[in-house]
């Protein structure tokens, strides 16, 4: 595979953009609060953006998840290099991929607490742009002006992963000259109370891997990547995405498979693809949501299939688990240690759970990296694995 | 770099809705028939097991129906199909029941309404139902669902060499949504597709993107007015206009063009002759 990225951005509670995400990734700084979302009473801990809040004036495009898009269409040079690749291309040859599994059902969620006498949508609130799943997407054509064809994929918190498998595909195929692939996901009482409804939200800060560890924790998020052909790109970042692997469990909706076959699938197609052995892989950013049974599995399939040489890490203490936004946000942390050569530790590992034994610590560590992986695991047994490397 | 023109050979149909249980049935009421005396009541996909099956959402029947028999039809085994789900408009009645019970005093949720709210749900049952291990799509395009996916699903099946099932399906839009998404019946229409080179019996299509111009919709030729309200407000009904290429019946249109995007269009073409 011959894809380049050009550009990446990632908004979230540990970093509005991808400089602060830098800061409090080094300084070891969490982004997560006591749960004190509107209405909602749950005894948890949450990742949430508090800069959206301000964002009221999108209009009929207004929701908390177009406002979380918005912000992170604000930062670094993600809008320059969108009106640079316009200007050489067309905005009709620059496509959109978006990952989500919210979409705007926060605004869905408003409009039903504020419904007039009768029972039906009050005038500000009949917004068909918004309330549908498509709507990320909708909202970033409208807002960067890109006419390309633009795809949300649902396939909940592996969303944002498989965007970068499909933006590749129509790159290879000419659909498109560029295209921005991203995820945004929004902390709303659907899915606090979803997952309170599965019993998988911790009390306490999450600790990915933990001896101790006791649930998840939801946050929200946006980021967005640019991606290119490699031969025609002006504006390198140096950073290759060299594989992708995608799968299922086919065993429950909600529960990963107990040998963790769907995702031992995708990492091992990741690596064909990119035509690399195991121990070419220098660091793994874990899927590692915190909760007991998808650590275990995660944990035991790495220890089984990569050598002690090969560094990982979960990173969801410093935003929470973002959802449909996990896999564009955990993509970027992942590419960046290829241009910091820094590894994130696993924030919150005290004492590794017994049952396993790879190569995890909380401490950060330095290494010139060459290829590094991320996972993304979601409800309905939906796998992805991305794999980027450095160009050269 | 010039977009290539994508091929691949569509294999079989499968097709479930109010007044038709399979794509022969639909055939029949494009071509004029009148509708039945009776709807149909939901769709009870055998291949889900019975007790899941009682648990499963609308749009999760109607997907898991009409994947089963364009399957079927395909005489190919499920688990070797990579496969792309669409619903323009998402399961509205789970999102109805989750906002009406967020908005009450008791917040609590249903956990098997929770998880069977997310998007891929249909996927995530039919892989579940069918042990495929492949990678599963579920995607989403608001009223251009059809030919987003339909360009999505040819572009993986060549580009991964694989075959494919492809399944568009959306539901009647819960009552307080209606104003806005104004769906009301139940459509799942699904394409067993392969790469161009495989020595397998279908119709080969080829498709091209064209750029800077944003065609209409295909105007549905059929007198049925089931059919018309259904082409006109269920998004992935729209899939109906592909029906042209799909079988020598209709009027000998080789070529159907559907908008792809603001400023792109897709042109799906018939090769002459069955390959």
């Amino acid at each position: 595979m011959n894809i380049d990225i050009i550009d990446y951005e990632s908004c979230s509670a540990a970093g509005i953009n991808l400089a602060a995400l830098r800061v409090s990734l080094r300084q070891h700084k969490s982004g997560l609060i006591k749960n004190d979302l509107p209405d909602s009473a749950l005894n948890t801990w949450i990742g949430r953006v508090e800069q959206v809040d301000a964002i009221d004036d999108l209009q009929q495009w207004q929701s908390r998840n177009n406002a979380l898009a918005a912000l992170g269409l604000e930062q670094g040079a993600i809008k320059q290099t969108l009106a640079n690749l316009t200007k050489k291309y067309g905005s009709a040859r620059i496509g959109i991929v978006m990952g989500s599994s919210t979409s705007s059902i926060d605004r869905t969620e408003t409009a039903y607490t504020d419904l007039d006498t009768n029972g039906e949508l009050k005038p500000k609130f009949r917004q068909p742009l918004v309330h549908n799943p498509h709507a990320p997407s909708l909202f970033v054509a409208h807002y960067t002006g890109l006419t390309g064809p633009s795809l949300t994929i649902n396939t909940a918190c592996s969303s944002s992963a498989k965007v970068f498998a499909t933006g590749a595909r129509w790159l290879e195929f000419g659909i498109v000259d560029a295209v921005l692939v991203g995820g945004v996901d929004t902390l709303c009482l659907s899915v606090l109370h979803g997952f309170n409804s599965l019993q998988l939200l911790s009390e306490n800060p999450c600790k990915p891997f933990d001896q101790h560890r006791d649930g998840i924790n939801l946050g929200e998020a946006s980021g967005f990547a640019i991606l290119q052909r490699g031969t025609e790109n002006t504006n390198s970042s140096g950073i290759r995405l060299t594989g992708y692997g995608e799968s299922s469990d086919a065993h429950h909706m909600s529960h990963p498979h107990p040998d963790g076959l769907g995702a031992k699938m995708s990492m091992t197609q990741a690596l064909q693809r990119a035509q690399l052995p195991p121990d070419a892989i220098d660091y793994i950013n874990l899927h590692g949501t915190s909760s007991r049974a998808n650590d275990l599995i995660e944990g035991r399939l790495v220890s089984e299939l990569f050598p002690r040489t090969t560094l990982c890490s979960s990173t969801k203490a410093w935003m929470g688990h973002t959802l449909g936004a996990a896999g564009i946000t955990e993509a970027i942390i992942a590419m960046d240690t290829l241009k910091t050569n820094t590894i994130p530790g696993s924030m919150n590992l005290e004492t590794l759970d017994q049952a396993l034994d790879f190569s995890i610590q909380a401490t950060d560590q330095q290494r010139v990296c060459q290829h590094v992986m991320t996972n993304s695991f979601g409800f309905g047994g939906n796998n992805c694995t991305l794999l980027f490397s450095r160009v050269g | 770099m010039q977009a290539k023109e994508l091929a691949c050979k569509i294999v079989s149909v499968g097709a479930w809705g109010s007044y038709f249980a399979n794509w022969d049935e639909l055939q029949q009421l494009m071509q004029g028939s009148d509708v039945g005396q009776t709807k149909n009541v939901g769709p009870k996909p055998a291949v889900i097991p019975a007790n899941e099956r009682r648990r499963a959402p609308l749009p999760v029947r109607l997907a898991v129906e009409s994947s089963w028999q364009a399957t079927q039809a395909a005489n190919v085994p499920p688990e070797s199909l990579t496969c792309v789900f669409v619903s323009g408009l998402g399961d509205t009645d789970l999102t109805d029941y989750m906002c009406k019970t967020l908005a009450s005093e008791h917040k609590e949720l249903s956990p098997t309404k929770f998880h069977n709210s997310v998007h891929n749900a249909p996927a995530g049952y039919w892989t579940i139902s069918t042990k495929t291990m492949s990678a599963a799509n579920s995607v989403a395009g608001y009223e251009e669902s059809v030919s987003l996916t339909l360009l999505e699903a040819m572009i993986q099946c060549e580009s991964e060499n694989v075959p494919l099932l492809v399944t568009f399906y959306d539901a009647p839009v819960a009552d307080v949504l209606q104003p806005i998404l104004a769906n009301r019946e139940p459509f799942a229409f699904s394409l067993i597709l392969y790469p161009a080179s495989a020595d397998i019996d279908g119709t080969l299509i080829r498709a091209n993107v064209t750029y800077n111009e944003r065609a209409p919709w295909p105007q549905l030729q059929s007198s049925n007015e089931y059919i018309a309200a259904l082409y006109a407000n269920n998004p992935t009904a729209k899939i109906l206009s592909l029906a042209p290429l799909l079988t020598q019946s209709f009027a000998c249109e080789d070529v159907v063009k559907m908008p792809l995007s603001k400023g792109t269009s897709v042109t799906f073409q018939r090769s002459q002759g069955r390959v």
